[in-house]
This record gives structure tokens, C-alpha cells and sequence, in this order.
């Protein structure tokens, strides 16, 4: 029970603090808001609004008011889920993002995936046989990606699996005809949830190389992380008394040195969730998917202000609750992080 | 200050013992950075240690002690080691990886200097205790009730309520009676002590070498004890080595090597300990410092620091050569000298 107070006590904690960030970025969003050259509600009416639909906007945006009433009013819009309009879909920006969303997170959960899954076990056996042929050649191939343009990267990939050799589609989310009902937006989850599997797989192999490239873009600073944060590990004693208790190499990486070298690892990858969604911009576009990245890129390319900063402010939320989640594994790894933030009773 | 135990009395008797682990020539080099060339630090160790006796390995610190015990367990991953350590009849330095694995823990284990550092600090004491019968396959409930028996043995308080406890919770003392423990739990017959002491304070120090007498009598566990303190040589150990720049330069019996030290190294480092009568003002130290082990003098490594030197001493290094029970390396002892 005392545990249970610990942790809620610790979790309301981190909530407001990650209210408080979103409160920032909302008055930042809205600075950019006031600060964007032109007519406000011209831009929120649209290039060619007619003279009483601006003045018609002006009036329900309350644009006549002080501007610190504007921020107030703004803030509460936001509160009530009010993003503004979409100049462009005529659309509640939320309703477009709700529309979106779901693509994208799966693109970048998967990516995310597999992003880990490959790191990881390779920093694991570049840190162990440090010097050796695998550890040269990951970290060559380490330098080589993260020094690679993400566009081209994409391009090539897509030009080579997809219109050389075949293996992969080389754009949109499923093929023709595969749709399934939409409950959750996300293409693969929707086949899976109306159990047709031939759509599921069909809708894997068309994120599979998407996400490749987005992982390939974030997997090399894993990596080089973990395997940096190993070494020290791997140098320090309790890891020769590990040995010493007869532990295999294996049981030695896994149970020990991992775990230990896992908290700077946590913290990048949740920075990195949030960068993801913003490269989603990029792949999205070059795969032609659906998702909050093509529908940004639109909204850029459209000057639709509000599309584009509904976005930003969801965007700031998801990494918001993805460091919320940071915080807590870093919590569930580390007793004496437990002892800190949660004091005695936590234990 | 360390505590100074009263030097022993010579002349008592030498028990003839089984061998339990005889090592031969045994060499350790390390990789020097990343050039590809490498450093020897043990040079040539010849030793044996018999069933359940007690031996102290001391010397100045950068000797090699630390990387000679090591060696025995092959535990340093980039030292390169030449020579043989038979333990009970085979060879470790020829043994496959997984089969070195299985003797970690089962017949040699280790406890370090500092009982904080040699301590996961995510895993629960429990669990750290255990793991040494887990990895060999013993179930979980059976050997978190060996873990539990050890801790008790060993003195630590409530050790049931603590088994699930993490090492940040425990004081020094506490600790180092984990780290005992975990290397106890797989019943070793050679349990090598690397300063096990020196990172506790002098009250918790005289506790833990009790422990160890204790449990090493009791379990005729035999043990390499490495330390600088010649008073707990005295009290705790039947046989002293005494190291110099990677070689063994004296090996005898504790108490006639303290009586009558052979080697100007070992004179020098006796006539050193404080004497709790002596007046500050008089305070010995052996000149000089030990070499590093890339700059060993020629012949001798003692010789620039040997206020008995003569000319030979420079130019040929001095064999380890049996002189009565003891061995000693030195020229003096081919009665050649002065
Ligand atoms: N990993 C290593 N790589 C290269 N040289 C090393 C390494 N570890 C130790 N050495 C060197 O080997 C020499 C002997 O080290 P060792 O730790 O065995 O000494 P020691 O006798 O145990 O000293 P101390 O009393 O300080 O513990 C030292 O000169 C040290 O610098
Ligand atoms: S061999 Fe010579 S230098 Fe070395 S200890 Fe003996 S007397 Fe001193
Ligand atoms: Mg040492």
C-alpha cells in the first residue's frame, strides 16, 4: 500500500511536470501564431475567403480582443481538443489528426521495433568483442548510415527493393483491394483485429521498408550509445565478479551488463520517439503513405497554419507521454532510482 | 592506522599437505592500448598452495599480485597467460572457455577489495548470492535457501528480510559479508582474497578476517589472502609469498620468515610495519619505488633499491632456490656475496 502511494505520488508528480511542458509549447504555438506575417484571420479563413467570411472568423476567433485574452481563449480551445481548422480539408484539425495518426504511430512503433532490435544485440556484441571484425564493420556501417541522407537513403532502398528487385511494394500501405474495416486507422491492427491475415501481411509488407528506413536513421545512434555505455560497464568490477561466479559470456551480457547499461539507452530512445514522428514526414512522403507526416508536409507545402501547428502540438504530447513512460522504466531498472524518487516505501 | 598484531614466534612445525593448486612458470602479459604489443607483468610465478592452507601473497603495490590471482581464474579477458595451473590434476590454462566456466565459483572463487564496486547494483543480494548455484542449474527455491544459509553463517543480521534487498542498502561490513557469501555458496576448495580488507574500517576489518579464519577452518577451505598489512600475515596466514615487479622473490613459512627474513625486499618491508613502542621519528621505508613493467632494471629488478648490492646483482637475475623450508631469490644466498 505504501508502495502504491509511492508510485502515485511519483506519477502525478511527473503528469504535471509533463502539463507544464505542453503548457509551454502551447504559448510557444502560440507565439507563432501572432508572430506569422499576414492577416491571422485571413490565414485561418483560407486564400480565397470571401471579406465576410474573414471578418466572420476574426469574430469567433475573438481576434478583436487583447491579445492576452487571445491567449486565454486559445488555451482554453485547446483544452476543449479545439485545434482550429484545416484551411485545406475545411476539417477540424483534430478530426484530420485523429484521421492520420494511427499510420504514423504504427509506422513509427514498428520502426521503433525494429530500430531496437537490431542495435542492441549489435551494440551487445560490438562492446564485448571490442576491436574485433564485427565491432569495425557495424561501426563503419554506423558511420556510413548516420552520415547517409534519410531521403536518400529512402530512395535508394526503394529503387533497389522495390523497383529493381521486386521484394517489397514500393509505396501506399496496402494493396488494392486489402482494405479492411477501420476501427484503430492503423492498417496493420485493423487486418489483424478483423482476422484477415492476407491483409495483414499484405499491410506489413508495405511498412516494412518504410520503417526499415526510418529505423536505419535512428538504429545508428543506439548503437553507438549502447555500445559506449557497455564498455564502461563491461570495465567495471562487479562484472569480473560476475565472472568469477562461473557466469557464461551470455548470462554475464544479459542479466548484468546490460541492464546496467540500459539507462542512457531509455532516455535516447524516447527522445528518438519523438524524432521519428518528425522524420515521418519525410518517408511518408517518399512511400506515399498516409499519416501525420504527409498530411504536415501537405499543410507546409499549403500554408494551412493551423494544420500545421495542431500537429506540432500533438506531436509535443505523444513525447510527452513517451518520456512519461522513459521515466518509468528507468524507475522499474534502477533501485537506487526507486530510492530517490519514490523514497523508502517505494522499495 | 592499521592494526599491528604481534609478530609470531619461528620455528613451528610444517604440516606436509596435498597440492592443491601448483602453478609453473606462469607469465602475464597485457595488451598495451591498442599497438598489438603487450607488457609482461607476471614474470615466472612458481607456487603451490596445499588442501585448507592459508597463504598470503604481499608486496608493494603495481607487484602483480592482483593480476597472478586473477590469472588463476583466467578471469582478466585480456590478459594473454603462459605457463601452467594445475588444480587438482588438470591444467586450467588448457581448459575450453565453458569448462574454466564451471570451475568459477565451484572450486576457486574470489571475494575483492571493495565490496560496493563487486556488487550489481540492480539485483537483489538475494539474488546476487543465489545466482552462483543458478548458473549451474539448481532451482530457485534451493538455492535462495543455500543463499540464505550462507548469509546466516556469516553473520548477517535479518539476512531472511534482506534477501530481497539491494547492495545500496547495506553498510561496508555488511557488504563484504555478501561478497563472502557469494563466493562461499558454491562450497570452493580455493578461496582467493584480493585485499579483501583494506576498504573497511579497522573495527569491521578485524570482524571480517574473524569471519574468514573462521569459515576457512571450518570448511578446511584453502585460501590465497593478498594484502599489504604484515600484521594480518601474522595473524591470519601459515605461509607468506612476498612479490617484486611480477616475480616471487621470498616463500616460507609465516612465522621464520618474519623471525629471519632472507630477502633485503622482505627485510626491508618488515622493518617497515610500525612498531606500536617506536618513536614516529624513526619510521623505515625501503628507498625508491618499484619499477613499472615496462622499465624492469636488468639482473636483479631489486637492485637499485638492495642496500646489499654487488656486482652481479645488475647483470643476472636470481633464481627462486629452496634455502632450508623457505625459497629465496638472491644473489646473497649463493654465498657469493660481500
Ligand atoms: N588491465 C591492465 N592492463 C595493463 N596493465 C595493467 C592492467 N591491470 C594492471 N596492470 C598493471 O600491472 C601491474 C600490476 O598490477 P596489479 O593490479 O596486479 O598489482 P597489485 O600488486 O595487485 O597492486 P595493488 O597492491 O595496488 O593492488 C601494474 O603496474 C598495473 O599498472
Ligand atoms: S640479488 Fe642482489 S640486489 Fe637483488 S636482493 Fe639480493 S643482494 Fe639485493
Ligand atoms: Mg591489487
Amino acid at each position: 500500500m505504501l508502495a502504491f502511494r509511492a508510485y502515485s505520488w511519483f506519477l502525478s508528480r511527473r503528469l504535471g511536470l509533463a502539463l507544464l511542458t505542453l503548457w509551454g509549447l502551447a504559448s510557444l504555438v502560440f507565439l507563432m501564431i501572432k508572430l506569422m506575417p499576414g492577416d491571422e484571420a485571413q490565414m485561418a479563413a483560407g486564400a480565397d475567403a470571401s471579406a465576410a467570411q474573414i471578418e466572420a472568423v476574426r469574430e469567433r476567433l475573438g481576434l478583436d480582443a487583447p491579445v492576452i485574452m487571445q491567449y486565454f481563449s486559445f488555451l482554453g480551445r485547446l483544452l476543449r481538443g479545439d485545434l482550429g481548422t484545416s484551411i485545406v480539408t475545411l476539417q477540424p484539425v483534430l478530426a484530420d489528426l485523429e484521421k492520420v495518426l494511427p499510420s504514423t504511430l504504427e509506422l513509427v512503433f514498428i520502426a521503433m521495433l525494429l530500430n531496437l532490435a537490431v542495435a542492441i544485440p549489435a551494440g551487445i556484441v560490438a562492446a564485448y568483442r571490442q576491436g574485433g571484425v564485427f565491432d569495425a564493420t557495424s561501426r563503419i556501417t554506423a558511420v556510413m548510415l548516420g552520415g547517409m541522407p534519410a531521403f536518400w537513403l529512402a530512395l535508394v532502398l526503394q529503387y533497389v527493393l522495390g523497383s529493381v528487385w521486386r521484394v517489397v511494394p514500393i509505396s501506399g500501405q496496402q494493396s488494392y483491394g486489402m482494405a479492411s474495416p477501420i476501427v484503430t486507422g492503423a492498417p496493420t491492427l485493423d487486418a489483424l483485429m478483423a482476422l484477415n491475415f492476407g491483409a495483414f501481411f499484405d499491410a506489413l509488407h508495405h511498412i516494412i521498408l518504410p520503417a526499415a528506413v526510418l529505423a536505419a536513421l535512428f538504429a545508428t545512434q543506439i548503437f553507438r550509445t549502447l555500445r559506449a555505455s557497455l564498455l564502461g560497464v563491461l570495465r567495471s568490477d562487479f562484472i569480473m565478479a560476475v565472472r568469477a561466479k562461473g557466469a557464461t559470456a551470455r548470462h554475464m551480457l544479459v542479466r548484468h551488463a546490460l541492464p546496467n547499461s540500459l539507462n542512457p539507452v531509455l532516455t535516447l530512445s524516447g527522445t528518438q520517439a519523438g524524432a521519428m514522428i518528425g522524420s515521418a514526414v519525410l518517408v511518408e512522403t517518399v512511400f506515399a503513405r498516409q499519416g501525420i507526416g504527409a498530411y504536415m508536409f501537405n499543410a507546409v507545402a499549403q500554408k494551412d497554419a493551423f494544420a500545421v501547428l495542431g500537429s506540432v502540438m500533438f506531436i509535443g504530447t505523444v513525447v510527452c507521454l513517451v518520456n512519461l513512460v522513459v521515466d518509468i522504466l528507468q524507475l522499474l531498472v534502477d533501485p537506487r532510482i526507486r530510492a530517490a524518487q519514490l523514497g523508502s516505501q517505494g522499495q | 592506522m592499521k592494526t599491528v598484531h604481534p609478530l609470531p614466534d619461528a620455528a613451528s612445525v610444517v604440516p606436509v599437505r596435498q597440492p592443491l593448486i601448483s602453478v609453473d612458470k606462469l607469465t602475464v602479459d597485457m595488451p598495451l592500448g591498442r599497438s598489438g604489443s603487450s607488457v609482461r607483468i607476471v614474470d615466472g610465478v612458481d607456487f603451490t598452495i596445499g588442501v585448507g592452507e592459508r597463504v598470503a601473497l604481499v608486496g608493494e603495490s603495481g607487484s602483480g599480485k592482483s593480476l597472478t590471482a586473477r590469472a588463476l581464474m583466467r578471469l582478466d579477458r585480456l590478459a594473454k597467460l603462459s605457463g601452467r595451473v594445475d588444480f587438482d590434476g588438470t591444467d586450467l590454462l588448457k581448459l575450453s572457455d565453458r569448462d574454466m566456466g564451471k570451475l568459477r565459483g565451484s572450486s576457486i572463487a574470489m571475494v575483492f577489495q571493495d565490496p560496493m564496486s563487486f556488487l550489481d547494483p540492480l539485483m537483489t543480494i538475494g539474488d546476487q548470492v543465489a545466482e552462483t548455484l543458478r548458473i549451474r542449474g539448481i532451482g530457485k527455491a534451493e538455492a535462495r535457501k543455500r543463499a540464505l544459509a550462507v548469509l546466516d553463517e556469516l553473520g548477517v543480521d535479518r539476512a531472511a528480510e534482506r534477501l530481497d534487498a539491494y547492495p545500496h542498502e547495506f553498510s561496508g561490513g555488511m557488504r563484504q559479508r555478501v561478497v563472502l557469501a557469494m563466493a562461499l555458496v558454491g562450497e570452493p576448495r580455493l578461496l582467493i582474497a584480493d585485499e579483501p580488507t583494506t576498504a573497511l574500517d579497522v573495527r569491521v576489518q578485524d570482524q571480517v578476517l574473524d569471519l574468514l579464519d573462521d569459515v576457512s577452518t571450518r570448511r578446511g577451505l584453502a585460501v590465497l589472502f593478498i594484502t599489504h598489512d604484515l600484521g594480518v600475515v601474522a595473524g591470519f596466514a601459515e605461509r607468506v609469498m612476498v612479490m617484486y615487479s611480477g616475480r616471487i622473490v621470498e616463500d616460507g613459512e609465516v612465522a621464520s620468515v618474519f623471525a629471519k627474513p632472507s630477502h633485503p625486499y622482505t627485510q626491508g618491508l618488515i622493518k617497515a610495519v610500525p612498531r606500536i613502542d617506536q618513536d614516529l621519528n624513526t619510521l623505515y621505508a625501503i628507498p625508491g619505488a618499484p619499477p613499472p613493467p615496462l622499465a624492469r632494471p636488468s639482473g636483479c629488478p631489486f637492485h637499485p633499491r638492495c642496500d646489499q648490492r654487488f656486482d652481479r646483482c645488475g647483470v643476472d637475475l636470481p633464481a627462486l632456490q629452496p634455502v632450508g623450508m623457505s625459497r629465496v631469490a638472491c644473489h646473497l644466498l649463493d654465498g657469493k656475496g660481500a
